[in-house]
């Protein structure tokens, strides 16, 4: 049975109702994506609404994009269509809280902030830090696999990721994985749906491993006369016993980003862990960095407060991904290959192989044309250039993911069409126009 | 032999008469893995020495639709790597080369025969390990680890196997080889990797891996606690997480475990101790000093009997020996077990060991356990004598009361063992009718065929096709015009 737009609202607003569904051109505007409108604006408060919102779509072949905050909203290709967003913030409940487990079942749409108060009286966090994570969903950054300094010690979204709830396209809602620990039951569905762009089934419900909030963590810089010696730097602390939490690499552009003295690199290193190993960790990265004829500035608590804001903000971010041996040299492949206007910073997580460029002010052209060209280098094995967020401009002139093998790609392809056979969940958005 | 001459040939022609099994006597070795409840020899079994020739086996295959069973070292404990349906056996023993070992970029590359151990031994001259270590760590193979994501004790604080595979090389069962991941991370588009390993070869046969390597701890320190119950060692365990420490392993062993080491060489447990509680913690010195102090005063405070301290890696190694012997210890309790490792979460331990007494007394049989407290995977080895058939139903009934009991506390029905064959009709305690749908056509995108190894890992398809979809939300009628 098809039913008219006008009985499709009424319909959802029976749903949702009044507050859940949005229709006005105001709210339809604010969440526009690529600059296409949708008709509606759907916010469950409940994973039930939910499911019948995604049932409804599915019968009636609208194309839904599910949104967290919104602030990976201009990652990927332009959408094909958007009929629907579908808005997770209500969904922010904690629903399980087990600290003697350090584990946590989450409603997708809490943000990093809400999780991180909430976990904080116990001493327990969830250690991902994303650019801009306090403010992001965690359904987004889980959706988006998205990592930050952290990743160096404690891993990805896929690593946390132990239990998910998720409503299938046609409504469905589908549990993989378990509430503990340690599974190995069955296929591991959290996987697959981790870093899958809501895709596959809307991220409904997270259970995450979480972790001990260290009891003391210091920073340095490590100031670099150039980039070889930086990367000198990075191979010696790989090679030694130290087990820094944070490790980023930082270019000219993102030390004056960070307010910091000018220098050709430095390397911002945080140990965390008891203040007595604390020092003694200290000391031995000191030993290292002057071996490279480095100097080690003592950093405040705010630093990584500062260095999230500047990958936050920008109007164009790239992610290079290599070989953690390849960060250093990927960073100067980003630095000759990127417009060097005076608004662009460029960092890599230096044991963990993602590099990250933001860029402002520059012509969608010439950033186009540095992405193709990085991409003669870092492409299949050797690594991925992905815009993670540009102009739709910039990634109708080139492919916002870049090149999958065509093996891996056709098995992908099928995958999707096993569980979307319809296209409605952000259709066009993957790669390869998934 | 069930298998076609022209087949037998194809594949004689692919791994040369040196690599290829054909004869009863021979087919026999390979009828199960170590549990041996279960029991398939396949109709032939070959030895591929490359990636190019498990790609032509796997055509030969598919073009005769016969089935295909992957095999590593054989030392699975659920009935994965044998072939209910008949079949070829691809053996991975003889494509076990390390292909390349990248420190600076903390990984290698490996054939899915190598041995796990082998691995770090290959590295740890140069201060490296490969974190994985289940206790068949000397014998059982990397791509074995692989497909049944294998853990072991240090597993608390390093993760399970999937947590250290970069990259694979899979010939999935589409009949393609694809490389999938590698050193670089986050390849744009599924994360087929994470996907793949723990598959248990139904997906295809992994023909390379690429796994991180850690650079070892600067100082390791290990505790032993004795308790006069399993309880209080167990609030000893929460006691120790909820401080913020996550040790490297926390493995506990009950009475009966503690009686049947001291039984034999003797690792010297106190004699009246309910529970033995290991403790390792490894990191940077001062960490693992701190830390040391502060669970050997935990374990005081929980009532402990006794506690040492290793000074040394000879008191280490003593710490650990009654440990290493619980497996070979449990033949002075029983001939024949039922052993699993099902999960509880960590702070419900003291609830499942209570009910897990309450069942062996009810069944009249002696529950062992030697298991990772830290993760709450249980080990109860669920001893009975086999020359008694009443008593062998009476162990499975008591083993499927405690797979209940610990989904009922909101656990997992395997936690490093993988499925295979002897849990797959268990799925259902876990999983509901739409969770297993999703994966029965996860399955057919990458073997749409159904020849990997079938009747493993999902319990047999309830009915193909229709009939077997899963409840969809109900639409409010009144507002459809």
């Amino acid at each position: 049975m098809s039913v008219t737009a006008r009985s499709l609202g009424a319909v959802l607003a029976a749903v949702l109702g009044a507050e859940g569904l949005r229709e006005d051109p105001a709210a339809r505007a604010a969440a526009a994506v690529d600059g296409v409108t949708p008709r509606w604006v759907a916010a469950p408060a409940s994973l039930e609404a939910a499911a019948r919102v995604l049932a409804l779509a599915h019968d009636e072949g609208l194309a839904v994009v599910p949104r967290g905050s919104g602030s990976a909203q201009e990652l990927g290709r332009p959408p094909a269509r958007v009929d629907l967003v579908l808005d997770t913030r209500r969904l922010d409940a904690v629903l399980e809280w087990n600290p003697d487990d350090l584990t946590a079942s989450v409603q997708a749409g809490i943000t990093g902030a809400a999780l991180a108060s909430h976990l904080a009286v116990a001493r327990q966090w969830l250690p991902l830090d994303p650019p801009g994570w306090s403010g992001r969903t965690l359904g987004g950054v889980v959706a988006t696999q998205a990592s930050g300094p952290l990743r160096a010690r404690y891993g990805a979204p896929r690593d946390a990721l132990l239990g998910v709830r998720f409503v299938q396209a046609d409504g469905v809602v589908t549990w993989g994985g378990a509430k503990v620990v340690k599974s190995v039951t069955g296929y591991d569905v959290p996987k697959l749906l981790a870093g899958s762009l809501g895709t596959l089934g809307l991220l409904a419900e997270l259970t995450l491993r979480l972790q001990p909030v260290p009891e003391t963590e210091a920073t340095v810089l490590v100031v670099l006369r150039d980039l070889a010696a930086a990367r000198d730097l990075v191979a010696r602390i790989v090679d030694s016993s130290l087990q820094p939490s944070r490790v980023e690499l930082l270019d000219r552009g993102a030390l004056a980003a960070c307010s910091l003295p000018p220098a050709a690199a430095g390397l911002a290193v945080s140990i965390a862990t008891v203040a007595a190993a604390v020092r003694a960790q200290h000391a031995t990265l000191v030993e290292l960095a002057r071996a490279v004829g480095g100097l080690v500035e003592t950093m405040g608590p705010g630093f990584w407060r500062v260095h999230d804001r500047m990958l936050a903000h920008g109007a164009v971010r790239l992610r290079v991904t290599a070989a953690p041996a390849e960060v250093v040299p990927a960073l100067a492949a980003l630095a000759a290959a990127l417009p060097g206007s005076p608004g662009r910073a460029i960092v890599g997580s230096a044991t963990v192989g993602v590099v990250r460029a933001v860029v402002e002010g520059a012509e969608p052209a010439p950033v186009a044309d540095g992405v193709e060209r990085l991409r003669e280098q870092f492409t299949g094995e050797s690594g991925s250039v992905v815009i993670e967020r540009g102009p739709r401009v910039l990634r109708e002139r080139v492919d916002a993911w870049g090149p999958v093998a065509p093996g891996a790609l056709a098995l992908m392809r099928d995958v999707k069409s096993a569980f979307d056979p319809r296209g409605i969940l952000n259709p066009g958005r993957f790669v390869g126009g998934l | 032999m069930a298998l076609s001459a022209q087949v037998v040939s194809a594949l004689a022609a692919i791994v040369g008469e040196t690599g290829i099994v054909v004869s009863p006597e021979g087919r026999m070795t390979y009828e199960c893995d170590m549990h041996t409840f279960y029991k398939g020899a396949p109709d032939v079994v070959v030895l591929p020495t490359s990636a190019e020739q498990v790609e032509a086996i796997v055509g030969v295959c598919r073009a005769h639709r016969v089935p295909i069973v992957p095999r590593g070292s054989g030392t699975g404990l659920i009935g994965g790597a044998m072939a209910p349906a008949g079949g070829v056996m691809v053996s991975m023993t003889r494509m076990n080369a390390i292909l390349e070992i990248d420190l600076a970029s903390r990984c290698a590359t490996v054939q899915p025969g190598l041995i796990n151990l082998w691995l770090t031994r290959a590295v740890a001259g140069r201060g490296w390990f490969f974190a994985p270590d289940p206790s068949s760590q000397m014998v059982s193979s990397i791509g074995g680890n692989v497909s049944t994501n294998a853990g072991g004790p240090h597993c608390l604080k390093y993760g399970i196997t999937t947590n250290h595979v970069l990259g694979l090389e899979i010939v999935t069962g589409r009949g393609e080889r694809l490389r999938l991941g590698g050193k670089a991370p986050d390849p744009p588009g599924y994360d087929l990797v994470g996907t793949a390993v723990g598959a248990e070869g139904t997906f295809g046969l992994v023909t390379a891996v690429t796994v991180r390597l850690l650079h070892a701890p600067e100082a390791v320190k290990t505790v032993l606690a004795a308790f006069r119950s399993v309880v209080e060692a167990s609030q000893t365990v929460s006691a120790i997480i909820a401080a913020g420490m996550i040790p490297a392993a926390l493995e506990m062993l009950d009475a009966a475990m503690i009686g049947a080491i001291n039984a034999g060489t003797g690792a010297g447990y106190p004699a009246d101790a309910g529970a033995v509680l290991l403790i390792e913690l490894d990191g940077p010195r001062a960490e693992v000093e701190a830390q040391g102090v502060r669970a050997a005063a935990l374990c005081r405070e929980h009532g402990a009997l006794s506690v040492s301290v290793a000074r040394d890696e000879a008191e280490r190694a003593l710490l650990w020996k009654g440990r290493k012997e619980a497996a070979g210890a449990v033949g002075r309790l029983t001939a024949a077990y039922l052993l699993q490792d099902a999960v509880v979460p960590r702070s419900k331990l003291p609830d499942i060991m209570r009910e897990m007494a309450a069942i062996g007394e009810r069944q009249g049989l002696l529950i062992a356990n030697v298991f990772h407290a830290g993760d709450g995977n249980l080990h109860p080895i669920i001893c009975y004598d086999d020359r008694d058939p009443a008593q062998l139903a009476r162990a499975k009934e008591a083993n499927e009361s405690l797979l209940r009991a610990c989904i009922a506390l909101g656990g997992s029905v395997t936690g490093e063992h993988g499925v295979g064959v002897d849990k797959a009709k268990n799925l259902p305690l876990q999983y509901g009718e739409a969770d297993l749908n999703f994966m029965y056509r996860l399955r057919g995108v990458f073997d749409p065929r159904g020849l990997m190894n079938p009747g493993k890992l999902l319990p047999s398809h309830p009915a193909c096709g229709e009939g077997f979809r899963p409840a969809r939300p109900v639409l409010p009628e009144g507002a459809w015009v």
